[in-house]
């Protein structure tokens, strides 16, 4: 009985050993399909953290996002829409990724890969919303933003003040 | 009163282990609680590991609350004492278990059923970000193996001392591994990209849960109907009445004897019904007999002895002692018609 529990144990080891090299993995492999591709990106105006001027989005989280495409080498193909219609068709898989000053009260979170929250304003944490399950992809996006919570402030202020 | 007084000197020992193990338990269970709760996330198969730590609670606490209060003095409201609420409390945490198996495994269900894709992203831990499901796995081999040795140092506690709530106790805890485990394969599977592997673990941990929830009802249920009793942790029936029938038997003074036993939270209640062949110093043979039969077996707490002119039909038929007379141990009566003609149960001719 100890033996075979050894040696599962064992087993279980050397799987985690295994999945630690390219784990987590992504059900429909969508960091694989945005590094060096493109990522189609769900925007929700709520200014001050997405506006738009003509249709081309701005703010604090489209200038974020523009980074994070930069630093995978992907294109950004941008859906303009409201969270009610923007948050089913995440859920669906249609789009990748969905910003608009989403905060981590939100209903939606149970259903969606939400990020830790990356930065704080007004008593709200705010995050942002990936396709569900996608979790190689979910945990870049927290790598992104953990570092970014003084930058996000900053282009806060700078919104604010404009 | 304190608990332990109430057992022979041999068993008191046992029962302080008994309760320094159940203390560990507690604490060691409010560590595992604490820390998956850190981890919990949106996994399923963590959120059912957490809920099967937190019903593991039930027992020990349970055993240790139960014990103090078995062992209060019978008073005016409560002439047969306070053995009782252990068996009712028993009862209640084992429907707990059930209901809240249940409705996890319908929870998990829905999840595979709906297609729902776990969200595990990251975690920060000291300034890194770290992938929550990696966190998980100290975490869940904490929850797993110590909770084995827990279980196995009960298991020949809970034989001494005659004590279900402290054996459920013991193979809840023996088979923590299997939980931890299976979160464990959970996440490797949403890790390797399979997103239904969290929603499966959370069913197996689930049926687990209602199962020990079942097996638990059952032995509550035959606790508080007064079955007779079963050997723990073998389940086959307890050799205890035949003792105390051959015993009863045995005297000089007995013609006949029925002897029905009950268990009242560790020990035994005993009643006879017996045809006495004589009726000179009955009382002082009554006295004498329940003191010696006490001391057949520690459990036996009290044997209350009726003398009577002859065994009631009623009891007759079911006793598990003479299964010629009528009905086998299980209550069946044999196919072929009965020799003398007379209705089965009837009295033997002459009477007592």
């Amino acid at each position: 009985m100890y033996l075979l529990r050894r040696r599962s144990f064992w087993a279980l080891g050397f799987a985690t050993l295994l999945a630690g090299c390219g784990a987590p993995r992504d059900p429909q492999g969508t960091s694989a399909r945005i590094q060096g591709g493109f990522m189609k990106v769900g925007v929700a105006e709520n200014a001050p953290w997405v506006r738009f001027v003509g249709d081309e989005p701005a703010g604090v989280e489209p200038q974020l996002v523009r980074e994070f495409a930069q630093a995978h080498a992907a294109r950004i193909q941008w859906v303009r829409g409201g969270e009610s219609r923007l948050l089913p068709q995440l859920e669906r898989g249609e789009l990748d990724l969905v910003v608009g000053g989403v905060t981590s009260k939100t209903p939606w979170a149970a259903k969606l890969g939400p990020t830790r929250p990356y930065v704080e304003a007004a008593g709200d944490r705010h995050v942002w919303l990936a396709a569900p399950g996608e979790n190689r992809f979910l945990l870049e996006l927290d790598r992104f933003l953990q570092g970014r919570g003084d930058e996000a402030r900053r282009l806060l202020q700078a919104e604010r003040g404009a | 009163m304190k608990p332990a007084a109430s057992l022979p000197p041999d068993r008191q020992a046992v029962f302080r282990r008994a309760e320094r193990l159940s203390w560990l338990t507690i604490g060691y269970l409010a560590s595992t609680i604490t820390l998956l709760a850190l981890v919990l996330g949106s996994s399923e198969a963590l959120k059912t590991a957490w809920f099967d730590d937190v019903l593991s609670l039930f027992p020990p606490i349970l055993f240790l609350v139960g014990s103090k209060i078995a062992a209060r003095k019978p008073d005016v409201n409560y002439p047969f004492g306070y053995g009782r609420a252990v068996s009712a409390a028993y009862l209640g945490a084992s429907v707990a278990l059930l209901g809240v198996g249940a409705y996890l495994l319908v929870d998990s269900g829905l999840k595979l059923i709906a297609r729902q894709h776990p969200s595990i992203g990251g975690i920060v831990l000291f300034g890194h970000v770290l992938w929550h499901g990696w966190v998980a796995v100290p975490v869940l081999l904490w929850s797993g193996l110590p909770a084995i040795f827990l279980g196995r140092a009960k298991i020949p506690l809970a034989d001494a001392l005659h004590d279900k709530v402290l054996l459920a106790d013991a193979k809840m805890n023996a088979a923590d591994w299997q939980t931890a485990g299976a979160a464990l394969l959970g996440l490797l599977g949403v890790a390797y990209g399979l997103w239904w592997a969290d929603a499966a673990a959370g069913a197996l941990i689930s049926l687990d849960i209602l199962r020990d929830g079942v097996s638990n009802v059952r032995a509550a249920l035959a606790d508080l109907m007064d079955r007779r009793p079963q050997n723990l942790p073998d389940a086959d029936d307890d050799p205890l009445p035949a003792q105390i029938t051959d015993f009863l038997e045995r005297q000089d003074w007995v013609d006949d004897a029925v002897v029905r036993i009950r268990e009242q939270g560790r020990r035994f209640l005993a009643e006879a019904l017996v045809v006495p062949s004589r009726e000179a110093g009955l009382v002082g043979n009554i006295a004498r007999a329940s003191r010696e039969a006490c001391e057949l077996d520690w459990r036996l707490l009290q044997l209350v002895i009726m003398p009577v002119e002859r065994i009631p039909d009623d009891v007759q038929g079911r006793r598990p002692d003479r299964p010629e007379r009528g009905e086998d141990a299980q209550g069946r009566r044999p196919q072929q018609a009965r020799r003398s003609g007379a209705p089965a149960g009837a009295p033997p001719a002459g009477g007592a």
